[in-house]
């Protein structure tokens, strides 16, 4: 084997080694350390990450990647399951960035959830979602895809209802696991057509047999579960209810890893995406439909962590749209970049949330740029990164995306409703600021806030130099799969940081409107729209399951109680033979008439018979 | 408190006061800035003391149905509320590390004599709790023993 190809797998195979030993160690019945959190787990990850930057600078630097195929699973006599792994340019870039941003987030949850009784079993479900996330992004078949993606969806379920006494954490874990059933669905139904049609779930044998099929069906398959995993319109829900969890779970699986695995398979699937209109289209509309919606509702939340959840579906539908636009490599840097200035986002609203004893309402908080200088500096370098201020970046891959769709020839009415979302996004983002790091404390000072302890600065430092140069990084050090536009009116390039621009400027002439002694309340109508999120979840959550209740009772009562009783039982012999026994009875009533006609009756017959 | 008892109905005084309440609790989730809230209080106040002295029970009646009524169309969707507060971010956060009080009766005497001065004051709690059933101290540890 060549020698650069044994130094990528061999570090390949350490990093699951790395990982999954403190996992291993816990199946032991001997007590953990008091400290096995942070001396085992974040130093795996740690290490792990290191260990990681060896292939991505071989990638980097000789273009070099893998596909090590190392046990035959199962097969019969035409289908074979491999354990394959496959080290191509998505996943030797996206696991350096996940176990960066794992080993900030570790870091921070050993502050913030220092308290908590069992945080050594919190530590070890992230570590198993990391493996999970690892084992879904390097997986070249689909039923290691599927186990990937079902081990991220159990440990969400399992760490959004961390804090179990809580009836609505349950609620919200609950709904995540069904909203991502829903879209499993779509991920099944898209396995069983290739297991069926192509004979196979290895994704280069699928990529080469499937020229010749119609392959609507499986990509909508696919689409569905990216709708489920990724938080697109019609299956968001249960996002902004994950915010439940503790916030290193939202800031690691609801920001930066789980919830791009949606789009991170339509990337994967991307050769059979591109050459099917209807797919594409359907991306696109769905993607611009999420990021204008999501951003909507963002505006007028009043939950730090809920307006963070929201602009993550509404990056998400981003993704989704660049998907659209067939350019998966421009998602996928959408990913490397949105994972560092989100799990920033999430790091410095937990400090905050921390800081103020558990506060995470903006009204009451204020004047924390004083207090915690550094972590509402971070807030703002992630805020901006988030709109897409040049040269942070957020900016390497949203001003693309934004050219892109300027130059496509495609629907106009997606390309709208993005760029509306681009100024929403800066107009939240800045009320965010607003609300929270300027003007005087909203809140009692019950207790002193400093940012004293390194555990909590040097992670929220670490990912601010993410977001900072990490979209210059990587676009300075990986090829184009295809060439972008390069010319273009000025007009249109300058759109994105146009739209952005205007969008400050509004949600600055509001924020100064504020606190001016105009009216107490906005303009109710959009207002609640926005704040009701639109009022999807109290109709969908009470109007499917009550259609569905009703269609039982009706079963239950009119086809099955009341056709069995009333129409073809008891009730039925009984209302069949009442006529006949009044009639019957009537005629026996001893009237010499009755009986005179019925015997006139019966002689005509009688006469009629004889002579016919 | 012990014959405190809930009327089965609010008196008009009570509901005039729960509404006042709710109305500056609703304000203060639209007016996020203090001195607007302040401002704003301070005519709700006039709006409810222009009112105070009515006498005729129907027409205060009717001035209270309008109120809530007022009250109902102007509310916020997202009322603000205390983080421990029913409804709030961190209700009932920490039930599933509470544990009932009965099982440091069966923590191991290696454990207990960690903390001997309490277990020994416990004894002496517990001691009158096994009077007879007429006796016994109204709403303590009566369930739980054997």
């Amino acid at each position: 084997m060549h020698p650069t190809s044994l130094m990528m797998t061999t570090s390949l195979m350490t990093i699951f080694l790395l990982l999954a030993y403190p996992v291993l160690t816990t199946l032991s019945p001997a007590p953990r350390a008091a400290d096995w959190a942070l001396t085992q787990v974040k130093a795996a990850v740690k290490l792990a990450f290191f260990v990681s930057l060896l292939p991505l600078f071989l990638f980097m630097n000789e273009g070099v990647e893998a596909i090590i195929t190392s046990w035959n699973w199962m097969n019969t006599l035409t289908f074979d399951v491999n354990l394959s792994l496959k080290f191509d340019h998505y996943s030797i870039i996206f696991v350096p960035i996940a176990l960066y941003v794992t080993w900030s987030i570790l870091e921070f949850a050993a502050w913030y959830m220092h308290a908590d009784p069992f945080m050594n079993r919190f530590f070890k479900y992230l570590l198993v979602f990391l493996i999970a996330m690892v084992v879904l992004v390097t997986a070249n078949n689909m039923f290691q895809l599927f186990i990937g993606w079902e081990g991220v969806g159990i440990m969400s379920f399992l760490l959004i209802g961390w804090w179990y006494g809580r009836a609505d954490a349950n609620t919200a874990a609950l709904q995540a696991v069904v909203y991502n059933r829903v879209g499993d669905i779509g991920l099944i139904l898209a396995m069983a057509w290739m297991a069926t049609n192509l004979n196979s779930w290895e994704m280069q044998q699928m990529f080469v047999t499937a020229k010749n099929f119609d392959l609507t069906l499986p990509l909508l398959g696919l689409i569905v579960a990216a709708t489920g995993k990724s938080a697109q319109f019609g299956l968001h829900p249960w996002l902004p209810s994950a915010m439940e969890g503790p916030t290193p779970v939202s800031a690691l699986l609801h920001s930066s890893t789980m919830v791009v695995a949606g789009i991170f398979l339509l990337i994967r699937m991307s050769p059979l995406i591109e050459n099917n209109p209807a797919a594409l289209t359907l991306c696109l509309c769905l993607g611009a439909l999420t990021t204008l919606f999501t951003a909507t509702c963002a505006l007028t939340q009043n939950d730090i962590k809920k307006i963070v959840a929201f602009s993550t579906s509404s990056q998400l539908g981003l993704m989704m749209v660049t998907i659209g636009l067939n350019q998966p490599q421009l998602a996928f840097l959408h990913i490397c970049t949105h994972a560092f200035f989100k799990a920033m986002l999430f790091l410095c609203s937990g400090s905050i949330i921390h800081s103020l004893n558990d506060e995470q309402d903006i009204r009451k908080m204020g004047g924390m740029h004083h207090l915690t200088p550094v972590t509402s500096s971070c807030l703002t370098i992630g805020s901006l990164a988030l709109t897409g201020t040049p040269f942070l970046a957020g900016f390497f891959s949203k001003d693309p995306i934004i050219e892109a769709l300027n130059t496509s020839h495609l629907n106009a009415w997606a390309l709208t409703l993005t760029l509306l979302a681009t100024s929403f996004t800066a107009v939240y983002s800045l009320r965010v600021v607003f609300f929270v790091s300027m003007g005087h404390p909203r809140f009692n000072t019950f207790s002193p806030i400093n940012e004293n302890n390194p555990m909590v600065v040097n992670p929220i430092k670490r990912l601010a130099v993410g977001s900072i140069i990490a979209g210059l990084l990587i676009t300075s050090n990986v090829i184009p799969l295809k060439t972008p536009v390069m010319s273009m009116p000025p007009l249109l390039k300058l759109a994105a940081l146009t739209v952005t621009i205007l969008g400050l400027m509004v949600a600055l002439e509001l924020a100064s409107l504020t606190n001016k002694q105009l009216k107490t309340t906005p303009t109710l109508a959009p207002h609640h729209f926005s704040n009701m999120l639109g009022f999807f979840p109290p109709i969908i959550h009470r109007f499917t399951p009550k259609l569905n209740l009703v269609l039982g009772q009706t079963i239950a009562n009119q086809l099955i109680d009341q056709t069995w009783l009333e129409k073809a039982g008891p009730k039925a012999l009984v209302s069949s033979n009442i006529p006949l026994i009044t009639t019957t009875s009537n005629a026996q009533q001893g009237m010499i008439k009755t009986y005179l006609a019925l015997f006139l009756l019966t002689l005509t017959f009688a006469a009629l018979l004889v002579s016919y | 408190m012990k014959d405190c008892k809930m009327a089965a109905y609010l008196s008009h005084h009570q509901k005039v006061l729960r509404l006042y309440k709710k109305s500056l609790r609703h304000l203060e989730s639209w007016c996020i800035f203090r001195d607007k809230y302040r401002f704003y209080a301070c005519l709700l106040r006039a709006r409810f003391d222009e009112n105070k002295a009515e006498k005729d029970m129907v027409k205060a009646t009717m001035l209270l149905k309008a109120g809530e009524e007022e009250f109902w169309s102007n509310q916020h969707p997202q009322p603000y509320i205390f983080p421990d507060s029913p409804g709030g971010t961190s209700y009932e956060r920490y039930e599933c590390y509470k544990v009932p009080e009965w099982m440091l009766d069966h923590w191991h005497p290696s454990e207990k004599a960690m903390y001997p001065d309490y277990f020994s004051k416990r004894e002496q709690w517990k001691k009158p709790k096994v009077r007879p059933h007429s006796l016994q101290i109204p709403g303590s540890f009566t369930n739980h023993q054997k």
